[in-house]
């Protein structure tokens, strides 16, 4: 029996029964592996860390996307940095008030594979009039941009690898000039309770450009180890004080359908166990 | 005929096995027999039962080498990022097939380590600690910790490891800073005359992971006991059957729980590559006859210069008359002489000379300095190994 196993810490890892390989290219320098899982359909690993998996990508991008989309309440631009498996890019192109969506992917070979070997991810919104797909590095991107955005989505790898670049003060001082007034910054942020430095030290670099910097959370099976965070940044004060009614009715007039996402969800999300907190109490 | 201990004169019949070599893919060539790296590793797996073997990848890195030890179930030591590009066009590393042992490492090299899969490292300085702060929640450690190693033909005790009284020192800084020690390692010299190092620094290590485990409470639970077992060159070294079980026996008095790790490198690779080089002019100067190969010390005979071994060598002729010879290498450089004073029949312009045990630290340290093209490997012997077999590399195991 095939089997695949993460190789993200010395002392504890998870498993995959490998059914069927469909896609695997090894260079000097990464490992990408596209693999069939019984338990999570298909499953998209880079250097022995699981990126995504067909059965729950689902929480990862509606959280990432509809928690600030719907706390903003009217974004019409957004920017997405990575995501070049074209989940987060379906979740934002079900709502229907926004007028342009730029994604940033750093390869476009990425976006082609995804298409090819997990098309149920972008299930055609790479086709969507709204949507401009820029081949740039994210970094690079938000240092040289145009134009401005009223939320930003980092979807990148983890900060060891090819999205070490989306972790750097540097970055979220980018995005920050890169927002409408308002705006709001999110970002995959790893899981607290295996690295719970990651939380920390991106509240620390976040902090200085942002006056309001929280983080919220959900569970994703295969990001083993508790529940990730994602990271939230905004000027806008008032934003974090939505109630669960104006969401739930926000979400209503949407009229979109989530299979994880809900106000309720949305409002819990915000409530950090208690090692966050103290974590973020004693380093920032 | 054996004229020395290092030169063996075979009658001409015997060359033929060369000569097709050379015939087919010219001279110098470095001839890779994989089933001698096969017997090797057999050879070492029997003598020390429970010991789990990583390669160190720097004594000899061609793929074929690390292809056959990975089918065997061999990890890999790796210490730099170059080495781990060479894993990784072979495949993806299954954790804890792959240990990084360097102790001085730069930040890229962790990360590199790191994305391909390797979570162990060594450190043996606070400083080198503090670089893995940063990974704190991904990795762990071992403590590498230096004996003086008299014994040995090459002493590693010298540029790398901390002393016996500082491990504790390094095992609480590492608890205060949130990070994971998980075992100590040490490097008992290379080229060892006898395993008596060895078993003197299994002895400190059990005492030292008994203090630790008693005054921190930390468990340790890995004891690298690195490389060192000898090979047969031109002077008699103990046997591996000899040099083990003194070894086995120190090992006896670690805890149970203790898992032992080696990283044979030299034992592994060096009986499995011949170099097959030929005259390619001669001379007669004073009374000596100088006969200048197309391989020297700048190129598969660097081991001479820097690891210290004499190599057997082979020539082959049925003429009884002997003359004071010297062979040289090809280069401009009077330091590239492979011997002289040798007493040897003489030899004609395209003739072979065959250098033995040539598998470590030669090709890996052949330099093509003159613009002399470094011999190439030719690799005999693999068929053993296919795609399908290969346990470390195939990322899906």
């Amino acid at each position: 029996m095939k089997t695949y196993n993460e190789t993200l810490y010395d002392a504890y890892s998870q498993e995959f029964v490998v059914d069927k390989v469909y896609f695997e290219q090894k260079t000097d320098h990464q490992h990408l592996i596209i693999f069939d899982n019984a338990k999570f359909g298909r499953v998209m690993a880079l250097d022995g860390v699981i990126q995504t998996t067909e059965a729950d990508e689902f929480i990862y991008h509606e959280m990432l996307t509809h928690v600030p989309m719907l706390t903003h309440g009217h974004v019409k631009r957004v920017l997405i940095i990575g995501g070049g498996d074209g989940g987060i890019l379906r979740e934002v192109c079900k709502h229907k008030g926004i007028e342009h969506i730029t994604q940033v992917e750093i390869d476009q070979q990425v976006i082609a594979m995804c298409k090819e070997y997990l098309p149920k991810h972008s299930a055609g919104a790479y086709d969507d009039p709204r949507v401009s797909i820029v081949i740039d590095d994210g970094a690079n991107f938000v240092r040289q941009h145009q134009q401005t955005y009223d939320l930003i989505i980092s979807d990148s790898t983890d900060p060891i690898g090819p999205g070490d670049a989306l972790f750097t003060s540097d970055f979220y001082a980018d995005c920050k000039t890169c927002l409408n007034e308002g705006g709001i910054l999110v970002a995959q942020n790893g899981v607290a309770y295996m690295q719970l430095d990651e939380v920390t030290t991106t509240a620390k670099r976040l902090q200085p450009y942002f006056s309001e910097q929280t983080f919220y959370c959900a569970a994703i099976p295969t990001y083993i180890g508790g529940v990730m965070t994602f990271a939230w940044a905004s000027d806008n004060k008032k934003l974090l004080h939505v109630s669960v009614e104006q969401i739930q009715q926000r979400l209503q007039l949407a009229n979109i359908n989530c299979r994880y996402y809900n106000a309720a969800i949305h409002k819990a999300s915000f409530a950090l166990p208690q090692y966050i907190i103290n974590a973020l109490a004693e380093d920032c | 005929m054996t004229i020395s201990n290092r030169l063996s004169v075979k009658t001409p019949d015997q060359a033929v096995i060369y000569n097709d070599l050379v015939s087919q893919h010219g001279s110098p060539i470095l001839v890779l027999d994989c089933d001698k790296v096969t017997a090797q590793y057999r050879a070492l797996s029997e003598q020390l039962p429970g010991v789990d073997f990583f390669y160190a990848i720097k004594s000899l890195p061609h793929p074929a080498v690390i292809r056959t030890l990975s089918s065997l179930g061999c990890g890999f030591d790796i210490a730099t990022s170059g080495e781990i590009e060479l894993l990784q066009t072979l495949g993806t590393a299954v954790r804890h097939r792959v240990i990084h042992t360097h102790p001085i490492k730069r930040d890229a090299d962790i990360r590199d380590a790191l994305r391909f899969g390797c979570t162990t490292f060594i450190v043996d300085n606070i400083w080198e600690l503090e670089k893995f702060i940063a990974y704190r929640h991904r990795v762990g450690l071992l403590i590498r910790v230096s004996f003086p190693n008299p014994n040995t033909d090459i002493d590693l005790s010298k540029k790398f490891g901390c002393r016996e009284e500082d491990v504790m020192l390094l095992v609480q800084k590492a608890q205060s800073l949130g990070i994971h020690v998980k075992g100590l390692s040490f490097h008992a010299g290379s080229q060892c005359a006898s395993s008596a190092n060895h078993v003197h620094a299994i002895k400190q290590c059990t005492k030292i992971m008994d203090e630790i485990y008693q005054q921190c409470g930390k468990l340790l639970s890995i004891l690298d006991i690195g490389g060192g077992f000898p090979v047969q060159y031109t002077k008699t070294v103990q046997t591996i059957q000899e040099f083990c079980p003194p070894i086995l026996e120190a090992l006896q008095q670690l805890p149970d729980h203790v898992q032992v790790l080696a990283e044979p490198g030299r034992f592994l690779s060096a009986t499995s590559m011949e170099a097959v080089s030929r005259v390619m002019g001669k001379a007669q100067r004073g009374d000596m006859t100088w006969y200048y190969l197309d391989d020297g010390v700048y190129g598969s005979y660097s081991g001479q210069i820097f690891d210290h071994v004499t190599y057997p060598i082979s020539i082959f002729s049925d003429i009884d008359e002997l003359e004071t010879a010297v062979i040289a290498g090809p280069t401009c450089d009077s330091i590239d002489v492979i011997d002289e004073g040798l007493q040897m029949p003489p030899l004609s312009i395209g003739d072979l000379v065959v250098g033995h045990q040539m598998g470590a630290y030669t090709y890996a340290t052949a330099t093509n300095f003159n613009l002399f093209d470094k011999a190439s490997v030719v690799v005999i012997n693999e068929n053993n190994v296919s795609a399908d077999n290969i346990v470390l590399f195939a990322q899906t195991q």
